[in-house]
């Protein structure tokens, strides 16, 4: 399974626990390794803090929404900082003096150290850092991380771990065999670090952070996801739920993950969202089924007498799901994106089969269910299905897993269709139109009425969708199902959308009709000149996000080179004044790297945009699109060009 | 089996001698059996996700057939399929199936008379779609209590 931040930062604790426990004074060996893990532990500790999304300590006016005392989180970092610093300059003077490392107090804080980096890593998973630019979010799990709740949850760790070294440093600092500059800094270090912890500690004594925090922090997952594993044949109850969560994890990641590509990735098309509503429809059929087995299943076991009708309460909302999403496949009969010869299906449409696959396992009683007609077979027995109530729990928290999967793609499939039909992507066959439908080509720009029902059954589909989730969470909480985060993460994240909204009084959610994602330059200049020939629009879509890629690169990169301009590089400095050889801002430098630019640009979308023409239709047709992409080509360069000088 | 031979699909496939009226009746049979399909969703809970899945494939065979330089640009359009909405659901899906294997044998056979990559390409695709159509209906073991 996927390693949790729990696993790493148990471990750490525990470590330095075990390394404070040492009353003793340590050999001056030891004290030497004891100093330079300190040093370790002090810098990562720094750097869990300088990770978080804080504002910064001299701009008063920054205010990023967060539901807690920004303060004292200031003063930490501030504090975690000076202390990694002073304890840098002791580690330093003492790196050649023989240590001994294996001195047990030592391999527990060179441990704790290990396992604290380590989860720092897991946690940086979750944000993408493009070369030159700013960390993005990268998973699901990312907004909550960045939340008030787990940030403050965050910090009472760090301060505890702080408050932990602080004495254990001011002890080393003076017994220790070092000069006595070394030993002040020393101190001064374990002064600074409690100073980290008792800042945190003060405040979070009059607003503790609430313990589900603590709890989902724990169980923050690396954003990795688990390894695929196909149903292939028979498995028992145990299994096919253990499989239904790993494919809806895998899930959950592949429909995040192709978020980003969704406007331009030509596996972007209507065989993949008609494959995810097939698919969201089987799972929500088989889904009732089982909910009301397991309804039956705890009133047979006599437990809590609220929760068999719950369940059933659960199942009924659960048949108002498929038929939404059965709806969301009909109107795909007719709408398409035209054809998609090896195009292929996204990896959410190519793995959402396995999700059914296994629902449907789990709801009928043949161990090898296939939506063939050779394979139905009746629906499980309750009994079959769940033997103790630990089974239901099991089972339970499969279909909330699966439920809260199908919710995620519902929501990122709607945006990738929503943007579809604003670039003109969508078509019906002509040949399925009305006698008198005056079209020359196969495929007929899809009328709106047509669009418009097609996002109307979307919502339709995502507002139960999303119901059934809620219900789901509650249920999943009141019988403690493995899967009860799931409904723990979507409270602290509403409350963390619901205090931004307070404070930006903007709308919650981005999907009003105003704010339909907008097409690059050149999807712009194609639409204006009406061309709608689907390769020709993908093209375009695909050109436009390589420009803003481009953009944002060039952005980077003169932000990177005006900051090193206002904070010079003492050896950067040093090296520029010995040699003039690099390039000084002015006419020539600018015309340089617009030179620079240009080049690049060129490159970049010349192969594409000569594919672009010879791919387009008749001769006659394919000189009007070589004027055009030129134009687009000019344009875009352009736009580059500009975004650089801004 | 009564069902495509009154929708007119099954006569059309057999009788079509030039590709392109392969293609213009391949079109019409899968969309009798989309729509049939989904007709029939509703009348019996656990073939829901059969006749759903067959519904999916035959619009994967329509589209693949629309893909096909060769299929004529008009067409009087698929007549709507006559299964009456009391038959039962395995009559329905017997039909499609022998249907879908008709389909099969004449895509195939259109696939291996193209001249163009495309023509082939689109026959072949929509050839497998048959296929899937074929394996979804087919039936097993004649569970009479799900009936």
């Amino acid at each position: 399974m996927t390693p949790v931040f729990g696993e790493f930062l148990g471990p750490a604790g525990r470590h330095i626990t075990a390394a404070a426990s040492f009353r003793d004074e340590l050999p001056d060996a030891a004290k030497y390794g004891a100093i330079r893990q300190l040093e370790r532990l002090a810098t990562t500790l720094a750097r869990y803090v300088g990770d978080l999304d804080l504002p910064d300590e001299f701009d008063p006016g920054s205010d990023l929404g967060l539901d807690f005392d920004v303060r004292p989180a200031l003063d930490a970092r501030t504090a975690l900082r000076r202390a990694a610093s002073s304890l840098r300059r002791t580690a330093t003077t003492v790196c050649d003096t023989a240590a001994d490392d294996e001195h047990p107090s030592v391999m527990h804080l060179r441990a704790a150290a290990d396992y604290l980096a380590a989860g720092r890593d897991l946690l940086r998973t979750h944000f993408a850092a493009p070369p030159g630019g700013e960390m993005a979010r990268n998973s699901f799990w990312a907004p909550l991380l960045t939340s008030g709740q787990l940030t403050a949850a965050l910090l009472t760790e760090l301060a505890a771990l702080a408050r932990q070294l602080a004495p254990w440093a001011a002890q080393l600092s003076v017994t220790g065999p070092m000069s006595s500059g070394d030993s002040i800094a020393l101190h001064v270090a374990s002064r600074w670090m409690w100073i980290a912890g008792a800042s945190i500690e003060s405040a979070q004594r009059q607003q503790p952070p609430p313990a589900s925090a603590r709890q989902l922090l724990i169980s923050v997952p690396a954003n990795v996801p688990p390894a695929r594993r196909p149903p292939d044949g028979p498995e028992p109850v145990a299994g096919l739920s253990e499989g239904i969560t790993i494919t809806s994890e895998r899930l959950r990641h592949a429909a995040a993950a192709f978020a980003s590509q969704a406007r331009w990735s030509p596996a972007a098309n209507s065989v993949s969202w008609r494959r995810d509503a097939l698919a969201s429809a089987i799972t929500g059929h088989c889904s009732e089924f089982i909910l009301r087995a397991l309804a039956q299943r705890a009133a047979e076991l006599c437990i809590d007498p609220a929760i068999p009708a719950r369940l059933a309460a659960a199942a009924d909302v659960m048949a108002t799901v498929w038929p939404a999403w059965r709806s969301v496949a009909h109107h795909w009969d007719i709408v398409s994106t035209g054809t998609s010869t090896g195009a292929g299906i996204s990896p959410v449409a190519a793995e959402s089969g396995d999700l059914a696959l296994r629902l449907g396992r789990l709801a009928y009683r043949n161990p090898q269910w296939t939506p063939a007609c050779s394979e139905t077979s009746l629906v499980r027995i309750p009994e079959d299905l769940a033997a103790t109530p630990e089974d239901i729990s099991r089972v339970l928290s499969a279909v909330h897993q699966a439920t809260d999967a199908t919710t995620r793609i519902a929501t990122e499939d709607r945006e990738a269709v929503r943007a579809a039909a604003f670039d003109n992507r969508l078509y019906v066959p002509t040949r399925m139109m009305p006698d008198g439908w005056d079209m020359p080509y196969r495929y007929s720009p899809a009328p709106a009425s047509f669009v418009d029902d097609l996002l109307i059954t979307y919502d339709t589909a995502i507002m139960a969708n999303k119901h059934a989730v809620a219900v789901l969470d509650d249920l999943a909480a009141a019988i403690g199902t493995p899967s009860h985060l799931l409904g723990m993460a979507r409270t602290i994240s509403a409350s963390q959308q619901a205090q931004l909204k307070h404070l930006s009084d903007a709308p919650a959610e981005p999907q009003q009709p105003d704010m339909l994602p907008q097409p690059g330059p050149l999807g712009r200049i194609l639409r204006d000149l009406q061309i709608s020939e689907p390769r020709a629009l993908l093209r375009a879509a695909a050109i436009d996000k390589a420009a803003h890629d481009l953009t944002a690169q060039a952005k980077a990169q003169s932000q990177r080179r005006g900051r090193s301009q206002r904070h010079p590089n003492p050896l950067r400095t040093s090296l520029r004044s010995r040699s003039r050889v690099l390039p000084q801002p002015g006419n020539a430098y600018t015309k340089s790297v617009k030179r620079e630019v240009i080049t690049a640009a060129t490159t970049r979308f010349a192969p594409v945009m000569s594919s672009v023409a010879r791919r387009s239709g008749s001769l006659k047709h394919r000189r009007g699109t070589d004027v055009v992409i030129r134009l687009a080509w000019l344009a875009v360069v352009r736009s580059v060009l500009a975004s650089f000088e801004t | 089996m009564v069902m495509h031979e009154s929708s007119g699909a099954g006569p059309s496939l057999r009788q079509a001698a030039t590709l392109p009226d392969v293609l213009a009746a391949s079109f019409d049979a899968f969309e009798v059996i989309r729509l049939l399909a989904r007709a029939s969703e509703d009348q019996v809970p656990a073939l829901l996700a059969a006749f759903m899945t067959a519904a999916d494939a035959a619009v994967d065979g329509r589209e693949a057939v629309t893909a096909a330089p060769s299929l004529p640009s008009g067409g009087e359009g698929a007549g709507a399929p006559a299964a009456a909405a009391d038959t039962d659901a395995w009559v329905i899906a017997d039909g499609m199936a022998a249907l879908a294997v008709l389909l099969g044998e004449r895509l195939r056979h259109a696939a291996a008379l193209s001249l163009t990559a495309g023509d082939r390409g689109a026959c072949e695709a929509a050839a497998e779609a048959a296929g899937r159509i074929c394996q979804l209906m087919a039936r097993g073991h004649d569970d009479a209590s799900l009936r």
